[in-house]
């Protein structure tokens, strides 16, 4: 058998991957340090008022006063941040869940897709937080308010990523499965729902970010758990640290489940990543 | 040839599209053609000459507005597992592995796991991509894709295999390397093919048989034997005196 160099037709595509001294996350840090050291400094020289903007070392107390007393007492941040991680939770996967199958049925619909598109294109240009007032009408100042908004928020998003995927799927693709004899449910199964999911993933993404952005307005009224509660609630009390500390929650949180999703999307949609550094 | 002993048999096909623009709906007008078992047939025409829709029409793909097109001796109506297909760019399925692809028609044919394992495997073999099989299409070269995409339309040990431009997208070297593997393949396999080139020099090295088709409406223009030995030289003067041929057929 030949050697893979004399393989006719060329040789495999060598994945590329430079070779670097120092890695990226190391410059990241780098500017985060600046930043904060910079923070520190206008607040040392009086230019950021500390109840405009508290500097970091005071920010660090903050930190240690959510984690043991809470705020208000007894509420300490874990409380918070598994509110707010609860209620995106529910939302996000009651969006996931409506709008996976409505989006498929749409997409694999001409039909469907020119009856509903102007609907979906009018529901998901409402801005979420406008339908805070009909949404306690309809479910009250309960959780069931803040779960509806998430999901309203997701689902469209989600919906019109699915939709978008499922028409997206190369003709070609499906020509082949045809010509290699697989039947309808087989291509269904094996070649659209496959060949749709890179899009869909990338929309799921982008829902979840949107989640964030709703959930801190979502939890400013009747609640005085979760991370949006919190802020809220340092503002009435004039503890503008507490607000930082609150927003400096939220973007962990947010950056850490990006980065599951990433991991996640590498190992589900393995050939889809691989994608990725070929067009890199 | 008597059209009885025909594979193909393309009756008085006439395909007539609906896009509004009179000129160019009329893709095909009044083609008849018959096409020996085992034979290598190419297409070859300008762009717009209908040799892609009258490919697909075999496969099954698009349906004629007039006439019939019938595979041993019984009109397609349908794709079928008995003409295999390759396409003008990697149609491969990117979430499958190359092996995974080849397997796709077997496995839906209810092929079991093991039988269609060692099947795939030996179109590995022959399409020389040991070592490769488990990788994604992207993980391959444009040759080497197309070898995979050989070994697919394969698998299901179609009568007719049907090419639709396949190295049109390849580089020189690589395309006349594919030419010689294809030769090779179709010799070992017994196949008949339906080739779509837009290349004469690629129709002439591999063909028995050139069908030249011309544009607008698409009809068939000529239709010219190839009587040279193979390995063919492109440099021999019989070779270049059919070029030319074809060349004034086409012009």
């Amino acid at each position: 058998m030949r050697s893979s160099e004399g393989i006719p037709g060329g040789a495999a595509r060598p994945t590329r991957r430079a070779r670097r001294r120092i890695p990226d996350w190391l410059y990241g840090l780098g500017t985060v340090a600046a930043l904060l050291a910079l923070w520190e400094f206008a607040s040392v020289q009086g230019w950021l008022g500390t109840h405009q903007l508290p500097p970091p070392s005071k920010l660090a107390g903050t930190f240690q006063q959510l984690l043991e007393r809470g705020f208000p007492r007894g509420l300490t941040a874990d409380v918070h941040i598994w509110a707010t991680l609860w209620r995106i939770i529910r939302g996000y996967a009651l969006a996931t869940t409506l709008a996976l199958p409505l989006g498929i049925l749409i997409g694999a619909s001409p039909l469907l897709d020119r009856a509903t598109a102007p609907v979906i294109t009018f529901a998901r240009s409402v801005a979420t937080i406008s339908l805070l007032p009909l949404a306690v009408a309809w479910f009250g100042v309960g959780e069931e308010t803040r779960i509806f908004l998430i999901t309203y928020a997701c689902f469209w998003i989600i919906l019109t990523s699915v939709v978008d995927a499922v028409k997206g799927v190369p003709a070609v693709y499906i020509r082949a499965a045809e010509t290699l004899g697989a039947s309808r449910r087989q291509i269904f199964f094996q070649v659209m729902l496959p060949a749709s999911l890179p899009r869909i993933f990338a929309g799921m993404r982008v829902a979840l970010g949107v989640a964030f952005l709703v959930i801190v307005a979502v939890e400013m009224i009747g609640t005085v758990t979760g991370l949006g509660a919190l802020i809220m609630e340092a503002r009435t009390f004039y503890r503008s640290d507490i607000a930082v500390v609150g927003m400096i929650f939220i973007a962990i949180i947010g950056f850490a489940i990006a980065k599951v999703l990433d991991i996640a999307e590498r190992l589900l949609l393995p050939w889809a990543s691989s994608l990725d550094e070929v067009q890199r | 040839m008597k059209t009885v002993d025909a594979k193909i048999i393309v009756d008085r096909v006439t395909k007539q599209f609906d896009a509004g623009d009179p000129e160019r709906d009329l893709a095909l007008k009044d083609v008849s053609l018959a096409i020996a078992d085992r034979q290598f047939v190419s297409i070859v025409g300008r762009s717009g000459c209908g040799k892609t829709t009258l490919l697909n029409m075999i496969a099954g793909l698009l349906h004629p507005s007039q006439g019939e097109i019938r595979v041993n001796g019984v009109p397609v109506t349908a794709p079928g597992p008995e003409r295999g297909m390759v396409f003008q760019q990697s149609a491969l399925f990117p979430w499958m592995t190359a092996i995974d692809n080849i397997e796709f028609g077997p496995k839906n044919q209810g092929v079991d796991k093991v039988t269609r394992r060692q099947q795939a495997q030996d179109l590995i073999e022959l399409v020389r991509l040991r070592g490769f099989e488990h990788k994604y299409p992207r993980e391959l070269s444009g040759g080497m894709q197309q070898r995979v995409a050989i070994a697919r339309a394969l698998a299901n040990d179609p009568d007719i295999l049907l090419m639709d431009e396949p190295f049109g997208a390849l580089d020189e070297l690589t395309r006349s390397e594919m030419q010689q593997e294809l030769l090779r393949i179709w010799q070992a396999r017994q196949k008949t093919v339906v080739f779509v080139t837009h290349s004469i020099s690629e129709a002439l090295f591999l063909s028995d048989r050139v069908i030249v088709l011309s544009p607008h409406p698409g009809r068939l223009r000529a239709d010219i034997a190839v009587p040279l030995p193979r390995p063919r030289k492109r440099t021999d003067p019989a070779f270049m005196a059919l070029y030319e041929e074809i060349h004034s057929a086409i012009f």
